[in-house]
């Protein structure tokens, strides 16, 4: 269960995969733990990593996390686990921080936004041509805030910048990566959109 | 929304278009959760649908008074400035004046016909486009609802602010103990020393600017090194850590004491 209990490191199939109930319930407290003191997703990899188990182990421990109720759940989002308040206590957690209200996206940006993720990687030209509106000024607003970045230039007449979604994007919507994206309605745009992740 | 008419709700799109008579009818303009909402005689609503509108041509500009716009605005500002809703509202206005003029001056030649190449998959006919345009208001509808879920959940956030100097809030020895740490992991779980590929500081040095460049903020500094390398990659790729520092293409920040060390592109 432990760090430092084997010499091999990588590897280890002899090991049993399947660990008993109970080294999961530890196990579980321990992830808990690591969760509470980390600052942004650690990954299944890095928790498997410190407390010396399988990746499989972690992550029946941490099913074991999210089934038990409590005031904070487990979230996989943008490729790791992260421990969060409960929504249903947001009021009361609000209160105690004295945090206001947090200023949600504008509509416009919103809109600029998904077609970003959706399509990605996007230009300039090609978002307003959906929107039938410059967005310039939101695609500015959303690269201020991390959730879009420049990924590159098309290699057409102009190069135009190509924009993508980042981690931070994953994280202000609790996603766990790009598949996570609510599917798009109509079907016709469907089979319209580029491949993601 | 707040709207009481059901029907309202179902599509926020539906263009509140007015008469000019109805305009002193006593409900107060809408104000939702964002934008800025403005009434005048022929339209009253969030600025941006009244902008979306006259672009589709549901709504004739020539129609609606600008000046008013203008003077709603700078009252408004006048009594409180929010720079955000400022700069956002300032700039839609802006493009509606545009959109304007364009419409009162005479007709150029058609237009632009930009040709667009390799894009198979763009919409032709008008159709499509409303489809494609609608079907990303829906996303951006279920990205609104993610958004209000997370919202509610609050996490150990304290993600570190951008460091403004190459070193920020550790010594030199602080980032060797760091060092310390990940060549220890690697000569832990290095299962043996094969010399494989050559691992040479320019390429760690581009590997770790890509990374940087790929996460869009700033990267752990643990997350540098990979699992299960070898000592010398560990080594190489500190080593050009410390030329990027020198460079000052990278800047490093630890909060306080025991929080983890995190690293900037500079600039």
């Amino acid at each position: 269960m432990r760090e430092g209990d084997s010499s091999g490191g990588s590897g280890t199939p002899e090991r049993p995969i399947q660990a008993g109930g109970e080294e999961i319930a530890a196990l579980a407290g321990t992830l808990e733990s690591i969760l509470f003191v980390a600052d942004r997703p650690v990954p299944a990899d890095r928790l498997a990593e410190v407390t010396g188990v399988e990746a499989q182990e972690v992550r029946s421990a941490i099913v074991l996390l999210q089934s038990r109720a409590g005031g904070l759940v487990v979230q996989s989002v943008a490729g790791g686990y992260q421990l969060g308040t409960r929504p249903e206590h947001a009021e009361a957690v609000r209160l105690f921080l004295q945090r206001e209200h947090a200023e949600p996206l504008s509509r416009g940006a919103l809109e600029t936004l998904a077609i970003v993720a959706y399509r990605q990687p996007v230009t300039r030209a090609e978002i307003e041509q959906i929107r039938g509106v410059s967005s310039d000024w939101h695609v500015e607003r959303l690269l201020d805030r991390r959730l879009i970045r420049v990924v590159g230039r098309r290699q057409t007449v102009g190069r135009p910048v190509l924009f993508g979604t980042t981690e931070t994007f994953l994280r202000y919507f609790g996603l766990n990566d790009l598949s996570g994206l609510p599917a798009m309605g109509v079907k016709g745009v469907q089979s319209l959109l580029e491949p993601l992740g | 929304m707040t709207d009481p008419d059901p029907q309202e709700t179902s599509d926020e799109n539906r263009p509140r278009v007015e008469e000019p008579d109805q305009k002193r009818s006593g409900h107060p303009a809408r104000t939702p959760a964002s934008g800025y909402s403005v009434r005048v005689p022929g339209f009253e609503g969030p600025l941006d649908l009244l902008l979306t509108l006259a672009h589709q041509g549901k709504v004739d500009l020539s129609t609606i008074p600008l000046a008013d716009l203008s003077r709603q605005f700078t009252e408004r500002m006048r009594n409180s400035m929010d720079l955000t809703e400022a700069t956002e509202a300032l700039w839609m206005l802006a493009a509606l004046v545009e959109m304007k003029a364009k419409l009162l001056l005479p007709k150029a030649p058609p237009p632009e016909a930009l040709p667009l190449p390799e894009e198979g998959g763009m919409p032709e006919t008008v159709e499509e486009k409303v489809a494609e345009y609608r079907a990303f208001k829906e996303a951006a509808s279920a990205l609104r609802a993610l958004e209000d879920e997370q919202k509610r959940i609050f996490t150990r956030s304290a993600r570190p602010t951008e460091p403004e100097l190459p070193l920020e809030g550790l010594t030199v020895e602080d980032l060797f103990a760091a060092f310390g740490l990940v060549l220890e992991r690697a000569r832990r779980q290095q299962a043996a020393e094969v010399a494989d590929e050559p691992v040479r500081v320019a390429d760690r040095k581009a590997a770790i600017l890509r990374a940087l460049a790929r996460s869009g903020e700033g990267l752990e500094f643990s997350d540098l090194f990979p699992l299960r390398v070898t000592v010398v990659f560990v080594v190489v790729t500190f080593l050009a850590l410390l030329e990027l520092v020198g460079e000052h293409k990278v800047r490093l920040r630890q909060e306080s004491a025991f929080s983890p060390i995190f690293v900037w592109a500079a600039g």
